[in-house]
């Protein structure tokens, strides 16, 4: 595309996109395809299936179907009308895909509880009704998280951080708004980042291998269960600031359902209840056909995630992370079809190089500090390596560079190009005391201090908790601030930042096999 | 415990971290220096490596976090203690074992080097956790154990009053992943005896150069030690003893020998 094209489009792209979001408006009156509404009060059937662009996600019920009428889960509970299941729809793999946002949009004409200004919009100041306002929501499915500079602990009391943070840039305008910024009364900073599955929490909330009183990256004392005083995995949201799936439950419904109070402990064990009992994954591939077939791969599907093991960190001879059987690799595939077996093969071969395919993995903050050397000569099963996840088996936050400078995505500077960046971008600057960053030094950019603004470790900026990879075809776009809309630019952006190499067919394999799970 | 080394007179301050002293013969066979690591890519795992004085020098091989001795970082240098060993040459270097490496903590880009596979310098032992299939071999060791319950652990049948625990460090370290096994020993026994106190006392290292020049840590660490090993336990919720925190400032005597024994922190829990 040339230049001037390229600027006509881009320049047009919002308004465009607005006109045709107006004309859905005009043309549905009910509420979209798989969209499930606060207060719907059907049944959830003990599994079905919802269709996306590479086949349909299966949701099942381990308990069976279920009553949602009353729910605390599935009804809206605060005042501005949201449920848990707004945002974590089962159409999307019990999270949230930038499709059903803008179809939501189109059908409600930005009036869905989806859109409230709390978090669903830039910033709370902004005109509503505005699809500019909630442009970050609409373009990337991002939701704004305001969390509290000086980070506080769960008791109240303020952590002393390693840094000072300044805002460098504020397209949202909430870190330099006077009510909600980092110099209003209640000091906070505004990062916007991505809803992550409210399903196959077995394997989120373990107690397996890696779960201990203390840190294994890097010593701290791990977050208790304030119910138990056991530690926990530390893998629920971006930045750990959860112990359990109770305290995200008390937290979303204050911060995202707007509940005045507290959920009642009977809510709370409702909605633990139902989160604990679910499971998502893709069934179907719109060219490999079933998934979960009985005596399919024994990774995919729901059920095989409902049956598996969890707490356990894959390996390369007793226990893949993804364990595919032989059946799809290539020679031994028997389908009807050549299209069918072809793609049955691509996933095998995705698989493997998944699991096989090395790189030099460098300067990745608590990969490359715990024992492996920077660089280290491993595989992307290395960091995604829970068994039947593809996430880190306890206290996940890694900087892969997908929210630090240089790394992370940011909007091409040029005269060519009328694209702003929609990110903030944060310096964060390691006091004198405190020893500078082992890769980037002691002043930092980055969109998203990611798990700092918990800890206040300087070590921790950009740190992000590894996602789940299942029902990934379900809930496009990627990373926890959205930066890759396609499972494609995913791989592209980890072959960018460690100078891997793949080749056009790895790519393909890789897509092909993400977009199993 | 204690250390293996006994406590000997404390050097005259020294205020620079590297600075001279009266040269002191170590042993031929001991190589402490500081040195850019390189790493070498093999058919396998790459194995790392450090050159002192035009010799080059294998310090480990890529293996996993379960390992007695990790490798290196590009991007800073390294201090090496290690002992000459007998071995044949691995990857073309001179075997150092044991060997105790320290990450700096100050970057320097120009540690950089990536040297190709070379067939000569493949390895000629299987390695663990090799790439790819690996015929059935276990590939990693148990990782630190979860901490139990509260109120747990099966008591043995006669368990001490008082137990020390010596937390080791990098030079200029602090804690870091290889030490949650240990803080996590150290609290399941705080736990099983009741603890009423816990006296920490951090030291100051020292390390004599094969060159005859002295490394001295920086001049805080004793107390950084001590006073985090403090705050990770109360962290953890040991909160009922009575914590005593003291430290070193004066850097230990280095001898060439065993200096990484000195960066430490003791650690006393009793009933």
């Amino acid at each position: 595309m040339s230049p001037p094209s390229a600027r006509r489009a881009l320049g047009i792209g919002l308004v465009v996109w607005t006109t045709v979001a107006l004309a859905a408006v005009a043309a549905q009156s009910g509420s979209s395809e798989g969209w499930w509404s606060p207060g719907q009060g059907t049944p959830l059937a003990g599994f079905a299936v919802y269709p996306n662009d590479r086949g349909q996600v299966g949701v099942l019920n381990a308990s069976g179907a279920y009553d949602t009428k009353g729910h605390p889960f599935f009804e809206p509970l605060g005042s501005n009308g949201r449920a848990c299941v707004t945002c974590h729809q089962p159409a999307d793999a019990m999270s949230l895909s930038v499709r059903s946002v803008r179809e939501r949009w189109a059908a409600t004409g930005g009036r869905d509880p989806l859109f409230a200004a709390v978090d669903g919009m830039n910033c709370p100041t902004l005109p509503a009704g505005d699809p500019r306002s909630h442009s970050l929501l609409l373009e990337r499915g991002l939701f704004r998280i305001a969390l509290p500079w000086p980070p506080r602990r769960a008791d109240g009391t303020t952590v002393e951080p390693e840094f000072t943070i300044e805002v460098v840039r504020d397209p949202s305008g909430c870190n330099l708004d006077p009510v909600y910024g980092l110099r209003s009364p209640n000091p906070s900073i505004s990062v916007f980042r991505r809803p992550r599955p409210a399903a196959n929490t077995k394997y989120t909330t373990h107690q397996g291998f890696g779960v201990g009183a203390f840190v294994t990256k890097n010593g701290m004392p791990a977050a208790t269960d304030p119910e138990t005083g056991r530690p926990t995995s530390m893998n629920l949201m971006a930045d750990a600031r959860v112990p359990t799936l109770a305290v995200q439950a008390q937290d979303a419904a204050r911060n995202h359902l707007q509940v005045a109070g507290s959920l009642t402990p009977a809510q709370i064990a409702r909605i633990v209840e139902f989160e604990q009992q679910v499971y998502a994954a893709q069934a179907t591939s719109a060219t490999a056909g079933s998934l979960v077939e009985p005596d399919g791969p024994p990774a995919l599907g729901p059920r095989n995630l409902a049956a598996g093991d969890a707490g356990v960190l894959g390996n390369n001879t007793t226990r893949y992370v993804f364990p595919l059987g032989g059946k799809w690799a290539p020679g031994g595939a028997t389908e009807s079809t050549d299209a069918r077996r072809a793609a049955r093969e691509s996933i095998a071969r995705g698989h493997d190089v998944f699991m096989f395919r090395t790189f030099w993995i460098r300067d990745s903050m608590h990969l490359n500090t715990v024992g492996l050397g920077n660089p280290t000569k491993r595989t992307c099963a290395t960091c995604h390596g829970m068994h039947m996840t593809g996430m880190d088996t306890a206290n996940g936050w890694m900087d892969i560079g997908s929210t630090n400078l240089p790394w992370a995505s940011e909007v091409p500077l040029n005269p060519w190009n009328q694209a702003k960046p929609q990110l903030p971008l944060f310096r964060v600057t390691c006091k004198a005391d405190v020893r500078p960053h082992p890769f980037l030094g002691r002043v930092i950019y980055t969109q998203d201090p990611g798990r700092a603004l918990i800890s206040g470790l300087c070590n921790d900026v950009g740190t992000i908790v590894i996602q789940q990879f299942r029902g990934l075809a379900a809930r496009a776009p990627y990373f926890s601030n959205g930066s890759a809309a396609t499972l494609r630019e995913l791989i592209d952006f980890y072959d960018r930042r460690y100078a891997i190499g793949f080749s056009e067919q790895e790519r393909q394999d890789l897509v092909n096999f993400l977009g199993a799970l | 415990m204690t250390a293996r080394r006994p406590q000997r007179g404390w050097l005259a301050l020294l205020t620079a971290t590297v600075a001279f002293a009266p040269t002191v013969a170590i042993a031929d066979d001991q190589l402490n220096f500081v040195s850019c690591p390189l790493v070498r890519d093999t058919a396998s795992v790459p194995c790392w490596l450090a050159e002192h004085d035009g010799e080059l020098y294998f310090l480990t091989i890529q293996s996993d976090v379960s390992a007695p001795v990790t490798p290196p970082w590009l991007g800073h240098r390294v201090l090496v203690e290690g002992t000459v060993s007998k071995e044949a040459r691995i990857c073309g270097g001179i075997v150092l074992k044991p060997v105790h490496l320290s990450v700096l903590p100050e970057r320097d880009a120009s540690c950089s080097t990536i040297l190709p596979a070379e067939e000569r310098y493949n390895l000629t032992f299987e390695p663990p956790r090799p790439p790819g299939p690996s015929g059935g071999r276990l590939a990693f060791a148990p990782g630190p154990a979860a901490a139990p319950p509260v109120g747990g652990t099966p008591r043995p049948a006669v368990r001490p009053a008082t137990r020390e625990f010596v937390v080791s460090y990098a030079f200029d370290g602090l804690v870091a992943f290889n030490h949650s096994g240990l803080l996590s020993e150290m609290l399941t026994f705080a736990r099983a005896i009741n603890a009423r106190s816990v006296d920490i006392v951090g030291y100051r290292g020292a390390v004599r150069l094969s060159n005859g020049q002295t490394m001295v840590e920086e001049a805080s660490i004793a107390r950084r030690r001590a006073e985090q090993v403090a705050m990770l336990l109360r962290g953890a919720n040991l909160t009922t003893p009575e914590y005593k925190v003291q430290w070193e400032d004066r850097p230990s005597e280095a001898d060439g020998v065993d200096d990484h024994l000195m960066r430490r922190t003791v650690i006393t829990v009793r009933q």
